[in-house]
Formats: C-alpha cells, structure tokens, sequence
C-alpha cells in the first residue's frame, strides 16, 4: 500500500461512517450503531493487551460508565453530554484507584482479578439499592437527542473516533515503546529506564476511561441501566474476540474485527437464535491456535516479510 | 529408575506462622460457634464445595502450568451428564459419578490434544484466552441445546439433617467436604507414592530436566489433564445431587477456585483446604447477617485483593 | 569518593545466601573484573548493583548519594546501566528502536532526537541495518546491540554481564577495544563480569573474586591469578 493511500484511508473511512446514515435504511442503521459501541470496547481492550497485560473486565469499566452517566442524569439533572464525560471520568478514577491494588498483578493474577471486577461491581450496584436503584435499574427520563437513530449512530462514532483517536496516539508516541518494552520482557525494561507502575497505569486508566465513556453512550441511547444488562459479560466477550480476529496490538484491527464479527453475527442471530454466542467463543479458540496475530496482524506480517526479501541486507532507516 | 522428589522443609520461622495461625483459626472458629452455630456448620459445608472444586485446578496448575478458565464449565458439563444419567437412566448421582468421571476424562483427553496442547509453547496470555473461549463455547453450547432454564434432581437423601443442641442443620453438603478432603489425600498419595505421580510432580517442578531422565513430558500433560477433568467430572456429579444446574452455573466457580488455588499458592493441596475454610466461613457468616446476605458474592474479591497487598508488602523487591 | 560504592551488600533468597557482604568500590575511567566459578553470585551481584533485586543488607551509594531504596528504572535514569546475560533482545522491536529506549527514557529524548542519537550510537559501534528483526541479527552484533542499549542511557557505571560469551577470538578482541574506547571517549566506570580470564588480564585495571556470595580476593589480574584460594575456588579443593 503506498503511502499517499495509507494516509488517505483511515479519512475515506471516516468520511464514509459519517455519511452512512444518510443513506442507509433503519435496519442496517441500528446493527451499526451498536457494532461501533462493540467496535470502541474493541480498540480499548487492545490499547491495555499491548502492555501485555489482559483484562477481562471490560464490561466491569463499561457499567460503571452507565451508572455513572444514568444517576449524575437523574440526581444533578446533567445534560447527556456532560453525563457521557462523567461516566468516563468515573470509571478512569475507580481504575486509577483500584490499579494501586491491581496493577502489582502480573498476567494470570491480573486477568483473573479483572474477571471478578464485573462480577463485583455487579454485586455491589445491585445491593447498594438506596443508591444504583437496585436489581430494577434506573429508568432515564429521555433518550438522547430524543432517539432519533442517525444522531444515536453518530455519538457512537464519536465514542469510536475518540477511542481510535487515542489508540493512534498512544501507537505514535513513546507509550508504543514503552508498552512494547514491558510486554516483551520487564527487567529489560526496567533496565531502559522505563517506570513500568507509570505506564502500566497510563494505559490501565485510559482504557477505562473509553469504556466508561461508551458505557455512558449506551445508557444515553437505552434510557435504562440495570445491574444485569450493563454488567454483562458479552461487553467483555465480544469485543475480545473481535480484537483477536481483526489482529491485536494494533488500531485497524480491532476496527476490522468489529465489522466482520458484527455483521457476521446479525446474521447468524437470524439463523440460529442465541448460536451466535457459540461461535464467539469458538471463534476465539480457533483465533488463538490458527491466527493468532489476526488478519490484520497477519497481512502486517506479509508486508513486512516481503518487503525484507525485496531489500535483501540494504540499509533502509 | 527411582524418582526422588524434593519438597521444601518448614524451617523455624514458619513453624511460629503455622502456628498462630492455627490458634487465630481456632479461636475464630469458637467465636462463630458460640455466636452463629448455624453460619459455622454451613461454612464448612461451602468451604468443602469450593475446595473440591478447586484442587483439580490446582493440579492443573501445579503440573501444566495453565490457568483452565473453563474450569467451571467443565464441572457444568459433567453436572448435565450426570442429570442425563439420572433423568434418562435412573442413575443415581453418586452411581453415575464414575461412567461421568469417565466420560469427562474423555473429553478432557480430547480438548487437551486438539487445542490446550498447541498453545502450550505460545506466550501465556494466548493460553488464558484460549481456555476462556473454550469455557463461552462450552457454556453457550449447553445454553443453546438446552436454555438457560435451571434443572434440578429431587432426591430424599439431601434433605437429611441432624440435630445438634438447639439446632438443626442439613448434613448432606458434608458430601462436598468428605469429597474435598478425598481428594487431597487421594492426590497427595498418587503424587508421592506412585510411579506416575512421582513422574507428574517432577514434570511440574522441571519439565526440561524431567525430560532428560526420560519422562514423557507431553504425555504427562496429557494424563495429568485429563485426570483432573475427570475429577471435577466426579465434583459435578456430587454437585448436581443436590443444586440447581444451568449454562452458566460454572462460572463464580471458576473465579473462587482460583481465588483459593491464588491464596493458598501454587503446589500446595493441603493449603487449599486451609484457604477453603477461610473462603467458606466469612461467606456463610456474611450470609448471616441479615440485609447484607447479598454481600457474600464479593467476599472471595476481598480476599483477593487482602492476599495481594499482604504479598506484594512481603516481597518488597526494588 | 569513589562514583560507585557498596558497604556489606547482601542478599538472601529464603535459605540461601547469594551475596555476603560484598564491599567494593568502582570509579569513572576504571574497568573492573568480577570473577569467580559458576554459582559465585555474580549475576545476583549486578541485580543488586542495577536495583533489580532489593538488598537484604547492606547500602550502595552512587556518587555520595545512598540509592539503596531506589527503583530499578531510576537507577537506570541516574545513571546506572548494564547488560544482561541472558539477552532478551525486545522482539516486536527492531534494532534501531531497542537502542533508542534508553534515549527515550533515561535521557528523556523525545522521539525524533531519539532516533538520531541511536543512529549515530550503533554507528560508533559499527551496527549497521537497523531496521532488521533482532532474530535476524548475528551474535556480534546482538553483544553491541546490547551494549547500545546499555549506553543509550547515558551511564556512568556499566555493567558487562558475561558479554563475551559465544564470541570467537576476533569478535572477542572487537568488543575488548569497543569497551575500552568506550571507556576513555565516555569517563565510566565499567564492571566486567566475565570467564574468559584473557579478557579480564587484557581489558581490567583490578579484579574482585566472588565466591559463594564473597569477595575472596581483591587486587590487580597477575596477583589474583596466583592467589591459592582464587585458584582453589575454580578448581575444587580445600578453599
């Protein structure tokens, strides 16, 4: 791909999402919107993996965002908007909180302790009635932008755009050296100079920070919170297999992923109800053992391979 | 060839921790009598369920080195094969326990050789997430072919109980302890007395140097897996005599035993019993308490984030 | 003052002890030898110098300031490298960027004049192609690209774990010469921790023997060599 073409992609990209509700019927319309808020989730989870560190908590981050934007809209009266920010800034304090605790957790221990946050979170919400309105939820009084579908679909974009945006970054800037320091091999990286704790909560925050803020989103887009539908371990599932296709430790690929697996899933919900949920997890198995750098991952890898032969020892910087 | 096992000794500063902790342990145990008798004997009863189920973790951790993400839904597996049996053949859970440990082991065979096995020279996050997908596979599967809808035995026998003093308790949930405490006795002999045991332990403690006295480093695997899914298979039949099964009734599972697998340390079986009883007593008394019942579920993540931060003030490493 | 300082440095790992109060002073311009058989500490001894592990006992103090509490990676920000024995070049990395992270975080570079200053670093030590995959590299080079690495971030005091190991005659008397121009153009303080007792005769100033966690001998290569004990260490015997 040459470079005049990298560099206009990702805008021919965008430029298409946003347009696409103008020209695209209700059906297709909704299974979108709801695609990018998976396809968010996707980046954000990705953006922590590259530190090597897993996290199965997404949907942990994700509800208390939709708490967080549900109560500040019905104690403080804050405008959607303000509320979707909110529910971001939340669920990046509880991280940062918590990463004292967490963050001296390597691989397993981590991953597992992320696994139990949801489960956690969903308890404490669920008992702590007086505040979170218990196992019935909290009802919002309007939809944003009183739920008309193009708008619906465009603030979830933002929420992807924001996490995409935020990934680019963090890939251009010395974060990708640190994080990719740290995955390989941490004494080395401790040896460079690098304060692991420091980065490891960078991204630990930042990761946080976007699924709070899509929580928020889709709360904003439901009307309703409950301790059930938010937590919901498909918010930590689907956007993991989804990274794992597209190809990890990258931006495109989660994005990729999303859309394959989205519209690969709408379809088979038509052929066989609840099979979908199957094949998200045999997907990712299949991911792990056959593809694991996922297709982006792997067309990355070909680039490279092929453009080493062609070069055959010259230097080239 | 003989296979001599090293262990690590106790040395003195040990022996004080084992033992105040054993008076602590004692002295809390007298407390919670005196002040909940009730919250005691069903403590003990939970602590046996999450211990039973987690040594066949252990083991596999001990030995494989992975964590099995999908080791609640093995268990949910073998509990809906032990309802079938009972359902379709009139086998009695604790009858049926063998052909489903059997079955298990089976299957267990089969994921170990075609996916768990490919993984194992891959970076550990891929195994983590590879027996997470294994777990929603399984999990969705049994959703799909029979819905989320809870289905339970009615047997006589689990309503039996006993009375002691004033009060009356059910005594069948001792079924978990008894089965915990088998296990880790059943194991702890296979593993210093036997030949393949001894060849287990050796695989888990040096898997390279077990290979250059001859072991069979993959097939160890294999067996050790294999035998420890077919041991939750048993845990699973036990556990459908009495409790509800659904989808996704393996899950806390899973988190608890690591939970426990995690405090008491890896290697250590015996410790797991220990560990157990702390997890299953605060639980029960927690359930105790009337408007905070709810509370319990968190409990195990306390613990969690207590044995990290007492570790982590431990190690001090710069 | 001497730039590099331990007083009675020691450390336990449960039972055993793999460094016993270890004294020794390293200043700028000094190369030192750190020899001793296989299981001396030696290695354990450079962790403890580089801050990977904490101390049991004992404090070290870099240029008059005590930085026995201090993280790993500050030392490494304040000037204290090493390489590593076991090289775990950072795959996903390619040459060039595995030099530039010490500019990046110990000289605090932004990425650009990261970039330069790793050039012209492998430059000077005759690294060349920097954009190859570090499984591509040979053995020569993956030693400078580790001692690149090690400089990158600016030292004062350098490290050299066994970074001979695996060369032939000519590569060893390459590196040899990098280090001691290195040495002289960069005023450090060099520690050498190597097996090939050519090197250490040729490349040190003085030499410490380890063994079993103890400095058993002290003094410049020729009067080492001949110590009974030294030589009762390597070859067994009546210490």
């Amino acid at each position: 791909m040459t470079f005049a073409v990298r560099r206009f992609l990702p805008v021919a990209v965008i430029a298409v999402a946003v347009l696409f509700p103008l020209v695209s019927g209700p059906y297709p319309l909704a299974v979108a919107q709801s695609i990018l808020i998976y396809m968010a989730l996707a980046v954000s989870w990705d953006m922590l993996l590259r530190s090597g560190q897993i996290s199965f908590g997404i949907a942990g981050f994700f509800g208390i965002g939709a708490y967080a934007a549900a109560i500040t809209t019905l104690t403080v009266r804050a405008s959607p908007i303000i509320s979707i920010l909110l529910a971001g800034a939340c669920s990046a304090g509880v991280a940062f909180l918590l990463g004292f605790v967490i963050l001296r957790l390597r691989k397993v221990y981590f991953a597992i302790t992320t696994l139990a946050l949801a489960e956690i979170f969903r308890v404490i919400v669920h008992n702590w009635g007086d505040f979170t309105g218990g196992p019935e939820g909290l009802v919002l009084p309007s939809l944003i932008f009183k739920g008309d579908s193009r708008a619906l679909f465009w603030i979830s974009l933002g929420g992807v755009l924001l996490a995409c945006g935020l990934s680019a970054l963090f890939q251009r800037s010395r974060l990708r050296f640190a994080l990719t320091a740290i995955r390989n091999n941490e004494v080395s990286a401790r040896s460079s100079g690098i304060d692991i704790f420091k980065y490891l909560m960078i991204v630990f925050v930042t990761s946080s920070f976007i699924q709070g803020i899509v929580g928020g989103i889709q709360v904003q887009l439901y009307g309703y919170a409950s301790p059930d539908s938010v937590f919901d371990a498909n918010y930590t599932l689907l956007p993991l297999a989804m990274a794992l296709l597209g190809g990890i430790y990258s931006t495109p690929g989660p994005v990729l992923g999303a859309v394959l697996l989205g519209v690969a899933a709408e379809y088979l919900k038509l052929k066989i109800p609840y099979g979908h949920l199957v094949v998200y997890g045999i997907i990712i198995v299949l991911v792990i053992l056959l593809l694991p750098d996922g297709l982006y991952g792997q067309y990355r890898r070909s680039v490279r391979d092929r453009a080493r032969m062609a070069r055959g020892g010259t230097a080239h910087a | 060839m003989r296979i001599v096992v090293t262990r690590p000794r106790v040395g003195p500063g040990r022996m004080w921790q084992v033992v105040l902790w054993t008076a602590l342990a004692a002295a809390g145990t007298a407390a919670v009598l005196l002040w909940k008798p009730t919250a005691l004997v069903y403590g003990v009863q939970r602590a046996g369920l999450y211990a039973a189920v987690a040594i066949p973790m252990a083991l596999v951790l001990g030995i494989v080195h992975i964590v099995n993400l999908a080791h609640g839904e093995l268990m949910m597996v073998a509990a809906y094969l032990a309802y079938f049996a009972a359902r379709l053949l009139g086998l009695d859970p604790f009858v049926a326990l063998v052909p489903v440990a059997l079955v298990m082991a089976v299957l267990g065979l089969a994921l170990y050789q075609v996916t768990i096995r490919h993984s194992l020279k891959a970076p550990e996050l891929n195994q983590l997430i590879l027996t997470f997908g294994l777990g929603i596979a399984l999990s969705q599967m049994v959703n799909l072919l029979f819905t989320s809808q809870s289905w339970k035995l009615s047997l006589d026998y689990v309503s039996a109980s006993a009375t002691v003093g004033n009060i009356s308790f059910g005594v069948f949930d001792f079924v978990y302890a008894g089965a915990a405490i088998a296990l880790a006795l059943g194991l702890r002999l296979f593993l210093t007395r036997t030949r393949l045991g001894k060849a287990a332990l050796a695989v888990g403690q040096n898997p390279r140097g077990a290979a250059i006295v001859g072991i069979d480093v993959g097939r160890t695997y294999a067996f050790v897996f294999a035998l420890a899914v077919g041991l939750i298979g048993a845990v699973g039949s036990i556990f459908l005599a009495k409790q509800a099964i659904f989808p996704l009734v393996g899950g806390p599972y899973t988190m608890k035993s690591f939970c426990l697998v995690a405090m008491a340390g890896v290697g250590n079986i015996v410790g797991i019993l220990y560990c157990s009883l702390a997890l299953g007593l605060s639980e029960s008394i927690i359930n105790s308490i009337r408007g905070y019942a709810g509370w319990s579920n968190v409990v195990f993540f306390a613990i969690i984030i207590v044995t990290i931060l007492v570790r982590s003030f431990r190690e001090r490493k710069a | 003052m001497p730039d590099l300082e331990t007083f009675g440095l020691t450390r336990h790992f449960g039972g055993l002890v793999a460094v016993n109060n270890v004294s020794f002073t390293l200043d700028c311009g000094e190369i030192l030898g750190v020899i001793g058989p296989n299981g001396a500490g030696k290695t354990t001894f450079i962790n403890l110098v580089s801050g990977i592990y904490a101390p049991s006992s004992g404090r070290i103090h870099f240029k008059g300031r005590d930085i026995t509490g201090l993280p790993a990676h500050k030392r490494a920000q304040m000037g204290i490298s090493r390489t590593f024995q076991i090289i775990h070049p950072l795959e996903n990395l390619d040459v060039l960027e595995n030099v530039m992270l010490g500019f990046i975080f110990s000289r605090r570079m932004g990425l650009k004049e990261a970039r330069r200053s790793a050039e012209a670093l492998c430059g000077s030590l005759g690294l060349g192609d920097l954009s190859r995959d570090v499984s591509q590299i040979t053995m020569l080079e993956t030693k400078k690209m580790e001692i690149a690495h090690a400089l990158a971030s600016g030292p004062s005091i350098l490290f050299l774990d066994e970074v001979m190991a695996g060369l032939n005659v000519d590569e060893t008397r390459e590196i040899v010469q990098l280090v001691q121009r290195v040495t002289r153009e960069r005023n450090i303080g060099v520690g050498v921790v190597e097996h090939v007792m050519s090197v250490i005769r040729d490349l040190t100033h003085r030499v410490i023997v380890l063994e079993a966690g103890e400095i058993i001998a002290a003094g410049p290569y020729e009067e080492v060599a001949k110590n009974p004990g030294v030589i009762a260490a390597y070859l067994g015997g009546a210490a």
